[in-house]
């Protein structure tokens, strides 16, 4: 009995410095990934989840952690903030954030650089040293691919408007100054409105009647954000002008999705989140690894209209999420 | 710094012991580390492609059983539509919603004519616009092969108002009982791809492995990153899977090795592809070596630990024997401490202390029987003593005879008798002082005769009741007394003085003869210390022999002190342990 109890002891001791010895090998290595963190405009809307889908796909391909931020309204920049400051004091590896505006940007520029972390920047075009890379969309080339489908479709010929909600945005800037700079080459076509609708859907269809009624003779509408497309084709189909006026859009939301199917949208310009997703967190794994990245990467953009819109290359792009 | 090399004796067997003990153990580690490692690896890798077969069997078995409930409900669903009146029948609808309703993965089904026209829908909805049904895959295919049921790839529902629904769209001619007859129409049941999609998005093949979906032509059924791969960012090289229906090969790409493993869907034939990427093997493959180089460490501090403790047990007792050794050989034969060690070492030692009591007994014996021997030479010469003199006094005896002095002769004979009387002490070595002070006082008596008066002499003794009694060699002080004599006192040209003084002084016993004679220069004296002095007078029994004997005896730290002057006088003081004579040697 006693040594029974003696040879328990030896075993057990030999047993407890073999674990331990083995013990460092064995769990240290998973819990030990790295953190990449996201930081978005807003929790909600499928744009956004589509970045983050993308985001985690490279996250899985390159072994890291994704924490992924998120304010729940747009343009919360405050809160945004507070997300970068949040993220950093998780101990994140690099930071990938979509600033909702230029303070934003600066700020988490600012915070960064004094801890000596990595930043990319999704969305926005800047020109700052310290961002690593900025990821996202030419809206210039948006704006003037807009505005070459919408000549297309009106066979180069008649009244168009250029309507947009947010104006002080960059990325509305840059599509609009896309259309702008295509606009002279078209002699017979005139720009008969170029205006900041308000973002309240309702108040979007009385001034959309308003639009109609001093231009009677509107072909087609330019919208440079998905509300305004959605607003304007809305009115549109409950007034029956569907057929008479050409609306091009940017970004595919179910809604502008179900209007390019009806017909009511023509055509809509979209952009590839996922691979912007993917691509931020695939130059933030390069970056931290101290490997070189573009400074400027272009995800791309694409023109989808009644006839492509369920092919199947595009179906994935236009419905990301199996529901 | 000294002890530290002692150590690492090169040839010490310590160091031999622990050398080739580890050698051998970091050679047998070694070797079972390899072949572990080896054995290990190897289980590993095939842990991992039987792993990968099995899941991907299990994903091949989930499917198949799902799209064979598919297919039973497409059939039933057939079988309703047959079995009614018509398509309108109140009855057919209700079973059909019910069906539906059961089946949350069922989005609608539907019936078309072979225009596109919808004949009925469950649930209903509203058709969409622009849907160009007649267009799609599974209309067509509906149409081209009448018989067989057909599965579309996973698609965007675009027939009905409401969410734009990922499908498989199951679809197969079907007849209708129409008023005139049958007529063919195409049977639509569009069921949630959600379902299979979630099923592939569960496999998990190693942390970044997965598995895709490819239709009979390549075409991606289900792909984790197919959006990527459609917008250019990844690639999957789909060549191969083509042509094969099961199996695993390794695909090797500048970046990365890949198990690709392959099973089909016999039903439709879809391809199942495993895809799980080799460094994770060779990770398991990296913490296995390096969880065997650990545990090689780990043994080899270990076994050092104990082989320094062992081979420390073994060559301390060796050493230790050696350092006795190394005692003995110096001369030093006292006894030490028997040494503790191995049975081995404790015999060698035990055989050693033996050998060196041996020696030492046999020294002792030698020492002994040279004491003995130069003992009894001494005392050979010591007997020439008397005889020497009985001749000289003799001499004198016969001329004081002649001269007709008979009371000098009276008082010689009678000193002369009780000299002899005490010389012979029943043939004892050792007398009491007692007896010889009388002895050295006859010999005075007998020598002052023959000298006629040439000297005046005292004996002096301090403290009496002990000194008397002590114990001394006989004969010691008429040597010395003698050379006094023939050396100090014969040729001065006054009467000299003899002193013979005895006291306890430090525990020891000194009697002391001293003399005002000539002296003797340093030389002499010089020479007389060390035993080279002749005398050519006297007995021919010196100072030496005394010195000698009392060593022998007593032991070095007794025997004789001379100091002498010229022209002053000799004083020799002989040291003897103080022993007190037992009441049977006194006289």
């Amino acid at each position: 009995m006693k040594r029974l109890s003696v040879y328990g002891l030896v075993v057990l001791a030999a047993v407890t410095l073999f674990y331990s010895c083995s013990a460092p090998l064995t769990n240290g290595e998973v819990d030990k990934k790295k953190t990449v963190a996201l930081i978005v405009r807003m929790k909600h809307g499928d744009y956004w989840r589509t970045v983050k889908l993308g985001a985690e796909m490279a996250a899985k391909e390159y072994e890291r952690n994704l924490n992924f931020y998120a304010p729940d309204y747009e343009e919360d920049a405050q809160r945004q903030l507070e997300l970068v400051q949040q993220a950093i004091a998780d101990g994140s590896e690099t930071i990938v954030v979509a600033p909702s505006d230029e303070q934003v940007l600066r700020k988490a520029i600012k915070l960064t650089r004094e801890r000596a972390i990595p930043i990319l920047v999704l969305d926005t075009v800047g020109k700052d040293s310290a961002v690593k890379s900025y990821i996202g969309t030419d809206n210039y080339d948006m704006g003037m691919k807009a505005f070459e489908k919408m000549v297309f479709l009106i066979e180069k010929k008649g009244q168009i408007a250029l309507l947009g909600t947010d104006r002080s945005k960059a990325n509305a800037k840059q599509r609009e100054q896309g259309v702008l700079d295509l606009l002279p080459r078209e002699i017979e076509i005139e720009l008969v409105a170029n205006e900041t609708v308000p973002s309240d859907k309702k108040q979007i269809g009385e001034w959309t009647r308003e639009l109609f009624r001093k231009h009677p003779q509107l072909k087609g509408v330019i919208a440079l954000d998905s509300s305004t497309a959605i607003g304007v084709a809305e009115e549109m189909e409950s007034s029956g002008l569907g057929d008479k006026v050409k609306i091009v859009a940017i970004d595919s939301p179910p809604e502008v999705l179900e209007y390019l199917q009806e017909g009511i949208i023509s055509a809509t310009i979209i952009q590839k989140p996922l691979s912007m997703g993917y691509l931020g967190v695939k130059y933030a794994v390069e970056a931290s690894n101290g490997e070189a990245v573009p400074s400027l990467v272009d995800t791309g953009t694409k023109v989808i209209d009644r006839e492509n819109m369920f092919w199947s290359e595009n179906q994935k792009l236009l419905f990301p999420f199996v529901k | 710094m000294k002890r530290l090399l002692a150590v690492i004796k090169v040839k010490g067997i310590q160091f031999i012991i622990t050398t080739s003990f580890t050698l051998v153990t970091v050679l047998v580690m070694l070797f079972v580390g390899v072949m572990l490692y080896g054995k290990f690896a190897q289980t590993a890798e095939q842990n991992a492609y039987l792993h990968t077969q099995q899941i991907l069997e299990q994903v091949k078995y989930n499917l198949d059983s799902y799209l064979n409930g598919m297919t039973q409900i497409f059939e039933l669903v057939d079988d309703k539509i047959r079995r009614s009146k018509g398509l309108t029948a109140y009855k057919l609808s209700e079973q059909l919603e019910t069906i539906v309703e059961t089946r949350k993965d069922i989005v609608s089904i539907a019936v078309f004519t072979r225009d596109g026209t919808l004949l009925a829908t469950t649930p209903s909805k509203v058709l969409r616009k622009n849907t160009r049904l007649t267009e799609q895959s599974w209309f067509q295919k509906a149409i081209e092969d009448p018989t067989n049921l057909n599965f579309s790839l996973p698609h965007i529902q675009n027939l009905f108002k409401g969410e734009y629904t990922w499908v498989v769209s199951m679809s197969r001619e079907i007849l209708l009982h129409g008023p005139d007859g049958e007529i063919p129409a195409v049977l639509l049941v569009d069921v949630n791809f959600k379902e299979i999609d979630d099923l592939c998005q569960r496999v998990g093949l190693g942390k970044k492995g997965y598995a895709y979906i490819i239709d009979l032509v390549g075409n991606i059924v289900y792909h984790p990153q197919q959006q990527l791969i459609y917008a250019g960012l990844k690639n999957e090289n789909r060549s191969l899977p083509l042509k094969h229906s099961y199996g695993s090969y390794v695909e090797e790409t500048p970046d990365e090795t890949r198990l690709i493993t392959i099973k089909t869907i016999d039903q439709l034939g879809w391809k199942i592809i495993g895809v799980s990427y080799m460094d994770e093997i060779v990770t398991t493959k990296k913490e296995i070596s390096r969880f065997i180089f650990w545990l090689l460490i780990f043994v080899i501090v270990i076994v050092l630990l104990v082989l320094h403790y062992l081979s420390a047990k073994i060559s301390r007792p060796i050493k230790l024997l050696e350092q006795s050794m190394e005692k003995v050989e110096q001369g030093d034969f006292s006894e030490s401490e028997p040494i503790r060690g191995s049975h081995e070492v404790e015999q060698l030692s035990l055989r050693f202390h033996l050998m060196v009591a041996k020696v030492r007994e046999l020294m002792h014996q030698i020492i002994r029987e040279q004491e003995a021997k130069r003992k009894s030479e001494l005392e050979v010469l010591q007997a020439q003593i008397n005889p020497h003199f009985l001749y000289n006094t003799l001499n004198s005896v016969v001329r004081m005879v002649g001269n007709g002095k008979n009371e000098d002769v009276i008082t010689t004979i009678t000193s002369l008798s009780k000299l002899f009387r005490i010389s012979l002490s029943r043939g004892k070595n050792i007398i009491t002082v007692r007896e010889e002070l009388e002895h050295v006082r006859h010999y005075l008596i007998i020598q002052k005769m023959r000298y006629k008066q040439k000297f005046e002499y005292e004996i002096v003794v301090e403290d009496e009741d002990e000194v008397l009694n002590c114990l001394t060699l006989k004969l010691l002080l008429q040597p010395i007394v003698e050379n006094a004599i023939y050396h100090g006192i014969e040729h001065l040209a006054d009467p000299g003085r003899i002193r013979i003084f005895a006291a306890l002084i430090d525990g020891k016993v000194l009697l002391q003869v001293s003399d005002d004679g000539l002296g003797m220069s340093p030389d002499v004296l010089a020479q007389v210390k060390a035993g080279f002095y002749k005398s050519e007078e006297g007995s021919g029994v010196g100072i030496q022999n005394v010195q000698e004997r009392i060593r022998l005896t007593f032991g070095e730290q007794y025997g004789l002190e001379i100091e002498s002057e010229q022209e002053e006088g000799t004083v020799v003081s002989v040291w003897i342990p103080r022993q007190v004579a037992e009441g049977r040697d006194r006289l």
